[in-house]
């Protein structure tokens, strides 16, 4: 069985070819090359890995993320990202993106619907109800990591497209206005509360069958190092919640190289969950990204 | 301290073997239009705080809870020993009760619970009382309170982790009027159900405790001392 790192992100030096924006984290002249990235999954035995873009929305933007899984077809496939501009007629921005490209996905990072809980729910009106009609037809993923104010409004969409692939990132958790920032290893860090508001929105979304949970991004939430001890109950709850056949493993490189290192990520799991069965191990380490979001057979 | 009145053989044995009693009409009249009239107000009143912590990732959108609600209005203490059922809470305990904490909870529509089924605290914990008071009409799918009677007693289950709430094996649902009041032993696994109605669920969640030293502060609840003008609430805020 491959193992199969399910999210992380490469970009390259600002330039003509591969234009994209440029951000704190993500200066022009920084480069975290798809090679770079392959030297670490060697050295840690993981074969694939899903390429999540960053450094903009426009197709344009995408050229580094493309170019990458044309180069490595055998071994990475892509989530791309989508201009809210574009929300409300996404087809086209999709389509070309995703038709043959590798890339079988996209990253959302809002929902759209009534902020009040108590309001009237059409899923018709939310602002990414035409995202979720297209992949329900393209048969493509959403990749969500959602705002806290949206975290209740994932459920309705989810029940509305039963045929539609959704993994939840990062834990679960959905980043608080105001909690965000980054730390003195330039990786993103959230606040968020102990008794997490995800334990009531996003974690139950294991009800739903076409939604898996992607392990990772502890660095940016635990208060304490790796192997951040403070979460490794929230692994065992999802792997009773969840079950393996819906868990992901994933490092959100390239923040974690220097900080806790590629490898020690790459050993996370025997560390939270001691006791787990080698094929549930199996799942989470590789089966379920290879099965769930179709990674290609290596050559 | 004299139990005036309390549980019957029947609901004695009930209590032990079942872990839950139901109390139709526990609040009514009067008591229960200022218990609404607060409800309303102060759900209102506090909201927009509440959408702003969810929006900041404090809290979540799934149940809205009224922030202290103790020293919002009176009511919200005169519930706390209703005789209807704090008499059973006495009896339970031995006499030896404390006040853990008061929920006062409007759940939203939403397309499934807001949590799964699971029980409160481990069976080595002192015991450990809910008392669930329903403000509205809460009818059968519209998120009313469920239980499996029995899973209370030490060497029941285990317990799977259903996806579909309904699926937990010899599970009972509570549907009941505005006033009904259920109690149960928290050891037991409960769950609020999926509501279908379009009508939020409104209630209170009482939780009570067997006294244990240095489980409360004395000087926790200080402030509300002019409202704890009874023997009784003296003990169960620990200032007696």
């Amino acid at each position: 069985m491959p193992r199969i790192d399910a999210h992380g992100h490469v970009f390259a030096k600002v330039t003509r070819e591969f234009p994209r924006e440029a951000g704190g984290n993500t200066p022009p002249e920084r480069e975290e090359t798809v090679e770079k990235l392959m030297t670490y999954m060697a050295g840690s035995n993981i074969d694939q890995a899903m390429l999540v873009q960053i450094g903009g929305t426009s197709v344009a933007q995408h050229a580094y993320l493309l170019h990458c899984l044309s180069t490595y077809p055998d071994r990475f496939l892509g989530i791309g990202l989508i201009p809210e501009s574009a929300y409300g007629a996404p087809e086209e921005h999709m389509d070309r993106l995703s038709d043959g490209t590798g890339i079988v996905g996209f990253r959302l990072g809002m929902v759209g619907g009534p902020p009040d809980p108590f309001d009237a729910v059409d899923v018709r009106t939310f602002a990414t109800y035409p995202i979720w009609r297209h992949a329900a037809k393209k048969d493509l993923v959403l990749w969500l990591y959602v705002r806290a104010a949206d975290a209740h409004l994932i459920a309705w969409l989810v029940d509305a497209f039963p045929q539609v692939r959704v993994v939840i990132n990062h834990l679960g958790i959905c980043p608080g206005l105001g909690k965000g920032r980054t730390d003195r290893w330039g990786r993103p860090q959230i606040d968020i509360v102990p008794y997490n508001p995800a334990f009531h929105t996003t974690h139950r979304l294991s009800t739903y069958e076409n939604v898996t949970m992607k392990l990772s991004g502890h660095y940016a939430f635990s208060k304490k190092p790796y192997p951040y001890p403070d979460l490794a109950g929230w692994h065992k709850h999802f792997l009773g919640s969840f079950g393996a056949d819906r868990l992901m493993w994933a490092t959100d490189f390239p923040w974690i190289y220097e900080e806790p290192g590629y490898d020690k990520l790459a050993g996370l799991i025997g560390e939270t969950l001691p006791d787990i069965k080698p094929h549930e191990y199996e799942a989470i380490m590789g089966g379920t990204a290879r099965r769930f979001l179709r990674f290609p057979d290596l050559k | 301290m004299t139990v005036v009145s309390g549980p019957t053989p029947a609901e004695w044995k009930q209590w032990e073997e079942q872990g839950y009693l139901v109390f139709e009409n526990a609040i009514g009249g009067e008591m229960l239009d200022r218990l609404q009239q607060a409800f309303d107000h102060w759900a209102a009143a506090c909201k927009a705080e509440w959408l702003d912590k969810i929006a900041r990732g404090e809290l979540a959108a799934t149940y809205y809870d009224i922030p202290n609600v103790l020293e919002k209005d009176e009511v919200f203490i005169d519930i706390l020993d209703q005789p209807r059922y704090f008499e059973y809470v006495r009896a339970f305990t031995g006499d030896d009760m404390i006040f853990i904490g008061e929920q006062v909870r409007t759940a939203p529509l939403w397309p499934m619970g807001y949590t799964g089924w699971h029980p409160d605290v481990p069976p080595d914990h002192p015991l450990h009382i809910k008392v669930q008071v329903y403000v509205n009409d809460v009818e059968r799918g519209g998120g009313e309170f469920a239980y499996v009677p029995g899973s209370h007693r030490p060497g029941a289950g285990p317990y799977p982790r259903v996806k579909n709430l309904e699926a937990m094996p010899g599970h009972k649902r509570f549907p009941g009027g505005a006033g009904t009041a259920i109690m149960f032993n928290t050891y037991g696994w409960h769950v609020a159900m999926e509501n279908h109605t379009g009508i939020p669920r409104k209630s209170i969640i009482l939780t009570y405790e067997k006294r244990t030293p240095g489980k409360i502060d004395p000087g926790r609840y200080a402030h509300l001392a002019p409202w704890l003008n009874t023997p009784d609430r003296l003990r169960l805020f620990g200032m007696s």
